[in-house]
């Protein structure tokens, strides 16, 4: 199992794939560990990607520091990470959390990336976003880990993914529980306490970007995507059909196909972010299509733009 | 090595010999908090965060009495020696740049009380086929779940405002707690046959 070093702490990385080959790098979401992405490197790897993923610094096998953690540190650590990838194109994306910082990181070392797929993620914390993430955080504090995975799991994932797991969500939960920290989770979420909204410098992101929001998302829901979708020049919107702010979890094969199939067309030249919004299919490799000419992306009844 | 009890008793139990030597190490650790709580105890109480110190010293005895017959004790001779290092490491040690002694003192406690409440997760020790109705079993749950209690009053007060001017100090004091408590829990584990999930890195 490797490491890299951030400062006295140790960070536990895996890379995957052919040496030399483009490469994703996948950030985790907050109760997250990087086994989870083990379907995303499966796939990406059988189409011919790198796959780097790892443990956030507080998160998994990687060190937790005792009382701080800084969002700067995440950047710093994902740095050193990319700094391992060689001179080849690199994607780099994230969700939730994840999806923040490798928004960060697009805007402080875009440069050193070929594309960009933020997941179910945001650039500045609504009013809802912000208290739901307090009762969160009051909700580890109260009740532990586990009592943080039964508010997430009903709010991030379909019935559909949870009734057949309803007698076994212990098991569900158990891997979660044990490689997370109560205090560290704190941390993570702590270092949120003096976040900075990151819509004036999304405009800056000059990269090819492919925004996922899942269709049901209910924590991070699309009025927070559109965000980016209007500052970041060569983005699109791509909704994807009954999914909620897991649907990493839920639809991997789906949202593998799509996360190859953005980079094999901005290698080949062929993606125009055009800040489009489309829905992708409901099963993996089908088209994308533009969400309905003239309606409101943002409505969850179909109302036309422009109407009241 | 596996990184949890067992093998474990017919009726779902962990050994007793494994009992008795993690509930030996939780003893003393939340023994030691509970004296230290009960010895910064004054007689009336002053301010309002003064609560939460009588709050700690009881809920630090309870674990203590909750071990003490929840255990299945058999005799471990080599407990003598282990008890004595872990209690040496309780003790306070110097924090660079910390001339009040005061202070230190009160940083000292909330650091130790920190390393043990964060670090030590006695449950996660659990294999899942465990009896969950074994006082034993129920005992460690309900430990590191008041633990991820009893922390916030250590976070708060170390992530606290009086802190700042000294938060070098004390987030070295602090990690440097955290490694010798999960130093001497990882021993303790490692002597009945447990590996300590975090020190399988190379």
């Amino acid at each position: 199992m490797p490491f890299l070093s951030h400062g006295s702490y140790r960070i536990r990385y895996e890379l995957d794939g052919p040496a030399g080959a483009p490469a994703y790098v996948l950030v985790n979401g907050l109760t997250q560990y990087s086994e989870l992405w083990g379907a995303y490197r499966d796939a990406l790897i059988a189409r011919g990607f790198r796959v780097a993923t790892f443990d956030l610094l507080g998160q998994g096998i990687s060190d937790k520091p005792a009382l701080f953690i800084n969002q700067d540190d995440h950047i710093a650590v994902l740095h050193r990470l990319i700094g391992e990838l060689g001179t080849g194109p690199i994607f780099l994306s994230g969700i939730s959390f994840g999806g923040l910082i490798a928004l960060r990181y697009a805007i402080e070392h875009g440069e050193r990336l070929s594309g960009l797929v933020p997941m179910s993620c945001f650039a500045e914390l609504s009013p809802q976003l912000l208290l739901i993430g307090n009762a969160l955080r009051t909700g580890l504090i109260l009740g532990g880990t586990s009592y943080l995975q039964d508010l997430l799991l009903p709010m991030n994932l379909s019935d559909e993914w949870l009734k057949p797991l309803l007698d076994k969500l212990d098991s569900v939960k158990r891997q979660g529980w044990l490689v997370n920290d109560v205090y560290a989770l704190q941390n993570l979420m702590e270092s949120f306490l003096d976040f900075k909204p990151l819509t004036p410098q999304l405009s800056s992101i000059a990269l090819p970007t492919m925004i996922l929001n899942g269709e049901f998302d209910f924590l991070t829901p699309r009025a927070l995507h559109e965000t980016l979708r209007v500052e970041i020049p060569n983005s699109a919107l791509v909704i994807i059909p009954k999914a909620y702010h897991a649907f990493t979890l839920e639809k991997a094969a789906l949202t593998a196909n799509l996360l190859a199939r953005f980079a094999e067309d901005v290698m080949a030249g062929h993606w125009q972010g055009n800040k489009q919004v489309l829905i992708a299919s409901e099963d993996p490799g089908g088209a994308l299509v533009p969400f309905p000419e003239g309606y409101d992306h943002l409505r969850a009844i179909p109302v036309q733009r422009g109407a009241t | 090595m596996s990184t949890f009890f067992g093998p474990l008793e017919a009726d779902g139990r962990v050994p007793p010999r494994q009992q008795t030597r993690v509930a030996a190490f939780l003893v003393s650790a939340h023994g030691a908090l509970a004296r230290q709580f009960g010895l910064a105890l004054p007689a009336r109480f002053e301010a309002a965060w003064q609560t939460e110190l009588n709050a700690q010293f009881y809920r630090e005895s309870e674990i203590v009495s909750l071990l003490m017959r929840a255990t299945i004790w058999i005799p471990d001779f080599a407990l003598g020696p282990m008890a004595a290092s872990w209690e040496m490491a309780w003790l306070p040690t110097p924090i660079d740049g910390m001339t009040d002694h005061a202070h230190a003192q009160t940083i000292h406690l909330a650091t130790l009380a920190h390393a043990v409440h964060a670090g030590i997760r006695p449950a996660a020790l659990m294999p899942t086929e465990a009896n969950a109705n074994d006082p034993f079993v129920m005992a460690l749950r309900r430990i590191e779940f008041e633990s991820s209690r009893l922390l916030q009053a250590q976070i708060l007060y170390l992530k606290g405002p009086d802190l700042v001017p000294f938060r070098d100090a004390v987030s070295t004091a602090l990690e440097r707690r955290h490694a010798e408590v999960r130093r001497l829990w990882t021993e303790t584990l490692e002597s009945i046959g447990i590996s300590f999930a975090s020190d399988t890195k190379p």
